[in-house]
Formats: structure tokens, C-alpha cells, sequence
């Protein structure tokens, strides 16, 4: 059982958002995020994961598969500070943070690097899930940076 | 196996640049119609299309065949971004050895500049119904646009490699430095490092000039077999090889946004053709921006994967350097038109066709490069003067 993140306010680093359509694949996803849940997709014939979700894995084509509720450790693969606005919503936002985060289970995802000074996110720093509720009815994930040693 | 068989025969290109009041279709047919007569053929010869258009305009090749008065035995639009125009000289060149056609007309055409002017307000765009998926993993994370997905490439690269902002803004002040000496460029004024430093920020590492420009454009050529083609007023210029290769699992899956999909595309291109990297005068690479011209340069074998910026920054790209790229100002510079300009460049250096200041001396081999389809396809072309 996966120790549920807090919910955190971090206006100041976080890029008001165009909301996510849930389709059949991804509402399992989203789902648990409303819970402060982190899951991914895991097959139950080879036992790897893949994101974003699908409806086959992606390793061995198998449709048999559960939502694993994983750690919610990652750490930074690569991210992008973002400092033009795509809309003017976005303005008031800059600079914000896109990063690509590594799971400590495998697979990567897109998501928001929050709670720090945009110009000390780094390549391989360490960071944990967070959940934001946007909206009525839609939570998204981001990931702050981690204390890596003694971690609970 | 592919026979080369196949040379190119014409190639031009519209008016680049900002052209009020062009459509994509009008710059299309006059790119064709240019390339044609360039290679002194007619109408009545073209029997083979392959042409892309902005992804919103369905079935492309029946808009231009239509505009130019043309049933054609061999025509399709191919779908596979970027890579798609290198693409399409590799598919005239089997359509023709196959026959299924003679004479095929390739290009590609989009009024990317006069677009950028007519659509609403950013607020608009962003509420715009984008694609599900986009929307759900990229969008709902604020990442828009097109330089973000290459900025994490980069980003990474400068962590794993030490490449530094210079180093990429050798590439965009080597590229400028080619379009100077291009009457046809877009930008044609000299970019020093101290205003590409200065550059306005839009994701990092990248600024404005980093991207590749917004252009209305079209590019063309004609596709024949080499033994017509020696008929012909232009000296031929032969499809020697090519190699392709798709990383469909995504570019932030394993090393793919570091070992891109160039690197097997080019290790294909290489065995087809028989020749080495070595053996390249000029390469004419798919910059979308700049830090995709210097991961190209290491995975095409230029220099080695982590090398490419001191490599470029030690004048690599230059007309005199070791291996002269976007020798008419690139995506970067001359005009975007996704990719199509960097086949008709690298015919007109195996021509000899430039004036010196802007030739290639005694270019033999070309590489041209094609990358996107959601920045994962790459085509390779090697082309050779007959």
C-alpha cells in the first residue's frame, strides 16, 4: 500500500491547466489520481509496465492487466522551463516547469516539476509525486524534489 | 535490392518566405510546375505524384493534380512528418524501378507565415479541440508548441554530454552564415553569439533562434529513371541509397531523444549506398532546431554521440569545414518547408549549379536528412552526381 501523497498549493509554480479528456483506457488513471493514487498499468503475463495507458501491454500485446499503485519515486529524465506564454492564461504562470520523469518502476511520464526554483530543476535529481485538484472532479499529478537518503 | 535506378532531374522552390495572400495549394503548383520546366520536361511526362500539404488538407496529391490538370498512374500523400518529403524520393525511386510510374513529381507545400497571421488569438488556440490525446498528456501539463519536445532532448544532452548553449548557437550562427549568401532566404542578416545568447527565451535551452522559422513555401522535384535522365539539359543526379528507420515507442522512451532514429536511418542509407560518413561533402539535415542538426551530426557518424558540440563549434558546418550542412540556410534560416528544401539543395550542390561563394567545391555525395511524424521518423537520402 502506497503511502498517499498530500495534496499540495503551489499556485506560484503551477501552469493553469487545460483539463484532461478521460478516455476508457486512461479513467482507471485519473481516477486513482483523485485518491492521491499513483498507478500504472502492469501486465499479468510478463509483469512490465508501460504509460501512457493502453488497452494491450505494450511488451507482449497480453490484455490482461492491473492498475499497480506504485511508489510515486522518480527522478528527473529531462525537462524544459517553459518562458512563452501559449496563451494568455499562461502568462501569469511563467516560468513554469515540464519534466519527464523516470518512475523508480520503469516507465516515464509527463508531468510538472513543482515546489522549487525553476533554475535548480536537474537532469537525474531526485523527486516525488504530488496532486493537485485543478477542478471540480480532476486531479493532477506533478513531482517535487525528494530527499533521496532515508527516505520513508 | 534497389537498383539506383533513379535520378532526380528538376528541383525549385516558390517564392519563400512571407507571401501575403499565398495558399499552400498555389505555392504547391508553382514549386511543380518550376520543377518541371527546370528539368525540361512537360506535363505530359508526370505520371507519378507524391505531395504533402499542411496535415488539415486531406489528399493533397488530388488537389495538385487537379490544379495542374493531371490523372496520374502513381500518386499519395505520405503521413510521416517531416521525414515524409526524403520519403517521398525514396518511394518515386522504387515506383519507378517497380513500374509503376515514370516520372514522379515530389514536393511538399504549406503558407506556414501567412497561417500564423490569419488564426485567432492564442486563447482561442489553446481551447481548441486538440487531439485527445495531446490534450490529456501534454496540454494539461502546460506543454504546448512544437520546441518543447526537442528542448528536453536537448536539455538532456547538455546533462549527459556537457554540450553547452554555445554549442548549439554554432549551429544557428554556422546555418545564418549559409543563408547571407542565399537572395532567396528568409534571414538573411548575420547572427554573431552574442545576439544568439541574447535571444529571446521560449522553453529552455532553447531561444527564438533556435527554432526554425514560420515560412509560406513550397519545394519540388522530379523523379525519373537515370537513363532518361541523361537525356536531359541538367546533369542528373542519382538516387544512390537511402535508409529509414521510425521510433514509434516515442521519443522519451529508452535513448531515443539522444540516439535518435538518424542513427539507424543513417547506418541503413550508409550499407545501401556503400559508402561511409567520410565519404559525405555535404549533408543537408532536417533542422527543425538547432539542437537536432548537432545530434544528427553525431548519429549520422560525423563525429561521436557526445562530440557534436566542440565538433560544430570548431566550424564544422562550413562551406570549408569538414562537412558543410544546410548550405542554403536550413529550416533555421532559409524557410521551413519541411524538409523540401534540403533535397532541392542537395541537388543543386551535386549540380555545381551555386556560384562559388556558395558551392560546395567538387560535391560528389550528399546526405539529406528527413525527421518528424511526432519526432520520431527519419528518412536518409544519399544522393550522387551522375
Amino acid at each position: 500500500m502506497v503511502e498517499s501523497a498530500p495534496a499540495i498549493v503551489a499556485e506560484e509554480t503551477r501552469p493553469r491547466r487545460v483539463l484532461p479528456q478521460p478516455t476508457a483506457d486512461s479513467r482507471p488513471f485519473w481516477e486513482a489520481c483523485a485518491r492521491r493514487e499513483l498507478t500504472i498499468q502492469r501486465c499479468n503475463s510478463c509483469e512490465r509496465h508501460w504509460f501512457p495507458p493502453s488497452n494491450r501491454c505494450q511488451h507482449c500485446w497480453s490484455d490482461d492487466f492491473w492498475w499497480r499503485p506504485v511508489s510515486g519515486h522518480a527522478e528527473v529524465y529531462s525537462f524544459t522551463v517553459f518562458h512563452r506564454a501559449y496563451a494568455p492564461e499562461l502568462a501569469d504562470q511563467l516560468p513554469y516547469v515540464v519534466g519527464v520523469v523516470e518512475l523508480a518502476e520503469g516507465p516515464r511520464l509527463i508531468t510538472n516539476i513543482v515546489g522549487c526554483d525553476p533554475g535548480s530543476v536537474r537532469v537525474r535529481m531526485p523527486v516525488e509525486v504530488v496532486f493537485d485538484d485543478v477542478a471540480e472532479g480532476v486531479t493532477l499529478h506533478a513531482f517535487r524534489p525528494r530527499e533521496k537518503a532515508g527516505a520513508p | 535490392m534497389y537498383g539506383r535506378s533513379a535520378a532526380i532531374v528538376g528541383a525549385a522552390h516558390s517564392k519563400l518566405g512571407e507571401v501575403p495572400g499565398s495558399t499552400s495549394i498555389g505555392l504547391m503548383a508553382d514549386a511543380a510546375v518550376a520543377a518541371v520546366a527546370d528539368a525540361g520536361l512537360q506535363r505530359s511526362d508526370i505520371d507519378g505524384i507524391i505531395v504533402r500539404g499542411p496535415d488539415d488538407e486531406y489528399c493533397f496529391q488530388q488537389q495538385l493534380g487537379e490544379r495542374l490538370g493531371l490523372n496520374a498512374a502513381f500518386t499519395t500523400s505520405l503521413d510521416n512528418g517531416g521525414a515524409s518529403q526524403a520519403l517521398a524520393v525514396v518511394l518515386a525511386s522504387l515506383a519507378i524501378e517497380a513500374g509503376l510510374a515514370t516520372t514522379v513529381l515530389c514536393g511538399y507545400a504549406r503558407n506556414s507565415w501567412s497561417r500564423t497571421r490569419q488564426r485567432g488569438s492564442r486563447k482561442a488556440r489553446m481551447n481548441q479541440a486538440t487531439h485527445v490525446r495531446t490534450r490529456e498528456w501534454r496540454d494539461s501539463f502546460g506543454y504546448f508548441g512544437e520546441p518543447a519536445t526537442h528542448a528536453l532532448g536537448a536539455q538532456r544532452h547538455m546533462a549527459l554530454c556537457g554540450t553547452t548553449k554555445e554549442h548549439l548557437g554554432h549551429v544557428a550562427v554556422s546555418v545564418r552564415e549559409h543563408a547571407t549568401r542565399n537572395p532567396h532566404a528568409q534571414m538573411r542578416s548575420p547572427l554573431t553569439m552574442d545576439e544568439y545568447l541574447q535571444g529571446r527565451l521560449v522553453t529552455t535551452p532553447f531561444s527564438v533562434y533556435d527554432c526554425s522559422l514560420r515560412t509560406d513555401g513550397a519545394g519540388a522535384v522530379v523523379v525519373t529513371d537515370v537513363s532518361r535522365a541523361r537525356d536531359l539539359p541538367r546533369p542528373p543526379v542519382i538516387v544512390r541509397g537511402f535508409g529509414s528507420h521510425n521510433n514509434l515507442r516515442g521519443w522519451t522512451v529508452d535513448d531515443h531523444m539522444i540516439e535518435t532514429a538518424a542513427q539507424a536511418s543513417g547506418e541503413r542509407a550508409y550499407r545501401n549506398a556503400d559508402v561511409s560518413p567520410a565519404d559525405i561533402d555535404t549533408a543537408q539535415l532536417y533542422d527543425c532546431f538547432t539542437y537536432m542538426v548537432l545530434a544528427q551530426i553525431e548519429d549520422y557518424g560525423f563525429c561521436a554521440k557526445g562530440d557534436g558540440g566542440e565538433f560544430i563549434a570548431s566550424g564544422a558546418l562550413a562551406l570549408d569545414g569538414a562537412i558543410p550542412t544546410n548550405t542554403s540556410g536550413g529550416q533555421l534560416s532559409e524557410g521551413h518547408v519541411e524538409g523540401m528544401l534540403q533535397v532541392v539543395e542537395g541537388v543543386r550542390q551535386l549540380r555545381h549549379e551555386h556560384p562559388v561563394e556558395r558551392q560546395v567545391p567538387d560535391a560528389r555525395l550528399a546526405l539529406v536528412s528527413g525527421h518528424g511524424g511526432n519526432t520520431v521518423c527519419h528518412t536518409t537520402l544519399i544522393l550522387e552526381r551522375d
